[in-house]
């Protein structure tokens, strides 16, 4: 079955209402690593959630950027997760977390040039043979930017995409952010996407701090970030699309609200498009 | 200033080590423009890192943090994650050393009791998310042939952990958890033996008297029931020997920390 209509990021303090409660959620989106524990808890209430809710899985440490080799293990324990709640998909962030071993635990920006697409291209590669399936990759914020870099963000998110042949996770949020941060036009990025790539659809606030912005997921989702929104629908047709909330986390029914937003939005720029 | 572009790796290496607070060349390959400085940039990446960190220390280490305070805990937290860079996929397993490193660092090496609580509560996030198991009834031991008890067997819930506690750490930390003022740090006359599990998914803590604790002691070693009475015959008399085995046996099947019987 195809996935379809707009979900939410499970949070541990909603629990309870996701398994009690009935509100308008097509699917929920979980942070793989937080069940890549042995049992008790975290794996139980997945097991219940999961008989209510399509799931789909987002790691945050598979390190697609990194020069260290791909972490084995790692793949193996995601892969083992799957087998067990059977994501729709299976997603991670176009960064790298770390080197020697070492995990900084932050979505690390790449430089955009040939060598990092080459090492980025054939490790998606080796992840799909590992996850037999396709992932999806996550453009991230980022709040700097490297000399090195050969072309644009969109162009590499793009170019990775195509080359290695795998499905994005597009995040709104995170593409303002950047665009302010760096002085690029947020339209023109989603304009150079390859809308037959695009799987799924991230929305979140941040916080603004005078100048720039940080993606800290605390916040309600800004009046920009819902225009840009439109327009990837305009773009990209009707894309499964979720609110990321990770902080400041209030009740459910007040994130279902937000997230009728996004469906009403949905509902009115799919049909001005066609 | 610009310089030649670095390879991925060495950019990598260099964009780490100043995270680590290393000595590194990163700033000159870092644009710097507009809203922000290089530095600046970079500063947000650093202080991310530190935080982000500090913060899972929090988490793992709740009654740590009340004990501490806001700012005393970030001063800890900013000292550990110095000595300690994570080695882990999962934000989960990050902190295990918060309790040795309490324990040898100025000024909390003068409070004890604050590496004991740092102990508890890992052991206790151990315990939270340990492997499932389904326990061995109260029914299913007394079901077995009187006969073969003097060589059975036991194989306890993953999720079993022992510590020993030389201060009134749980009494803090229970205190904590009600929201109440804990006691003053009071160290016992002797180490108390304590148990930590789960049932039903739920975490349970208790002590242990000293001849429970060997009984214990033994059986997680694979000793049998007679073996486990003979562990029993250092603190009891020889009559007293098979009620108390008897009834540790039951109180361990209600806690549900058996899992098997062979």
């Amino acid at each position: 079955m195809k996935l379809a209509g707009f979900g939410l990021g499970l949070r541990t303090p909603h629990y309870e209402a996701m398994l009690n409660e009935s509100h308008p959620i097509d699917w929920l989106e979980v942070i793989t690593e937080n069940y890549l524990v042995p049992g008790g808890k975290p794996l139980d209430y997945l097991e219940r959630i999961r008989e209510r809710f399509p799931l789909v899985m987002h790691g945050v440490s598979l390190s697609i950027g990194s020069t260290d080799p791909l972490d084995a293990d790692y793949l193996h324990q995601v892969r083992a997760l799957a087998r067990r709640i059977e994501p729709h998909w299976i997603s991670d962030h176009l960064c790298w977390t770390g080197i020697e071993g070492r995990n900084l635990h932050d979505l690390l920006p790449l430089p955009y040039t040939e060598e990092a697409l080459t090492s980025i291209v054939a490790r998606v590669g080796q992840v799909q043979d590992a996850l037999g399936r396709q992932l999806l990759l996550e453009n991230v914020s980022s709040y700097l930017t490297y000399h090195s870099s050969e072309m644009s963000e969109w162009e590499f998110v793009s170019e990775v995409a195509r080359r290695a042949d795998c499905a994005l996770l597009l995040d709104v949020n995170n593409i303002y952010v950047s665009s302010v941060n760096h002085g690029f036009d947020a339209l023109k990025y989603l304009q150079a996407m390859p809308a037959d790539r695009i799987r799924q659809i991230h929305l979140a606030g941040h916080s603004d701090l005078g100048g720039h912005l940080i993606d800290t997921h605390d916040h309600p989702i800004v009046e920009p970030v819902w225009n840009l929104y439109c327009a990837a629908v305009e773009l990209f047709g009707s894309v499964p699309t979720m609110i990321e909330r990770d902080d400041n986390i209030p009740d459910l029914s007040e994130l279902v609200a937000e997230l009728n937003i996004a469906r009403q939005l949905s509902h009115r720029h799919t049909q001005a498009a066609a | 200033m610009q310089q030649s572009a670095m390879p991925l790796r060495q950019l990598q290496q260099e964009l780490q080590r100043h995270l680590l607070g290393e000595p590194s060349t990163i700033s000159g390959a870092i644009v710097d423009a507009p809203p922000l400085s290089a530095a600046e940039r970079l500063g947000i990446y650093s202080n991310a890192y530190r935080v982000r960190l500090i913060d899972a220390l929090r988490d793992t280490h709740p009654m740590l943090h009340a004990v501490l305070g806001d700012e005393v805990f970030a001063a800890l937290g900013e000292g550990f994650v110095a000595a300690h860079p994570s080695v882990h996929r999962s934000i989960r397993w990050y902190g295990a050393e918060l309790a040795e490193y309490l324990g040898r660092t100025t000024p909390y090496d003068g409070q004890p009791i604050l590496a004991e609580l740092a102990q508890l509560e890992w052991t206790l996030a151990e315990v939270f998310d340990a492997p499932d198991a389904e326990p061995v009834t109260r029914a299913a031991l007394t079901a077995v042939d009187p006969a073969a008890w003097n060589e059975l067997r036991f194989k306890f819930h993953p999720s079993l952990r022992q510590l020993q506690l030389c201060w009134n750490t749980a009494a803090v930390w229970q205190a904590l958890k009600r929201d109440a003022a804990p006691p003053e740090p009071l160290r016992a006359p002797n180490p108390a033996s304590w148990v930590l599990w789960r049932q039903h998914l739920q975490n349970y803590f208790r002590s242990m008297a000293n001849d429970e604790a060997a009984a214990l002691a033994a059986a997680l070693q694979g000793a049998s029931f007679g073996e486990i009475c003979a562990a029993l015959a250092e603190s009891l008399s020889e009559e007293q020997i098979p009620l108390r085995a008897a009834s540790l046996l039951g109180l361990w099947a209600d806690s549900g920390i058996i899992v098997d019987i062979r």
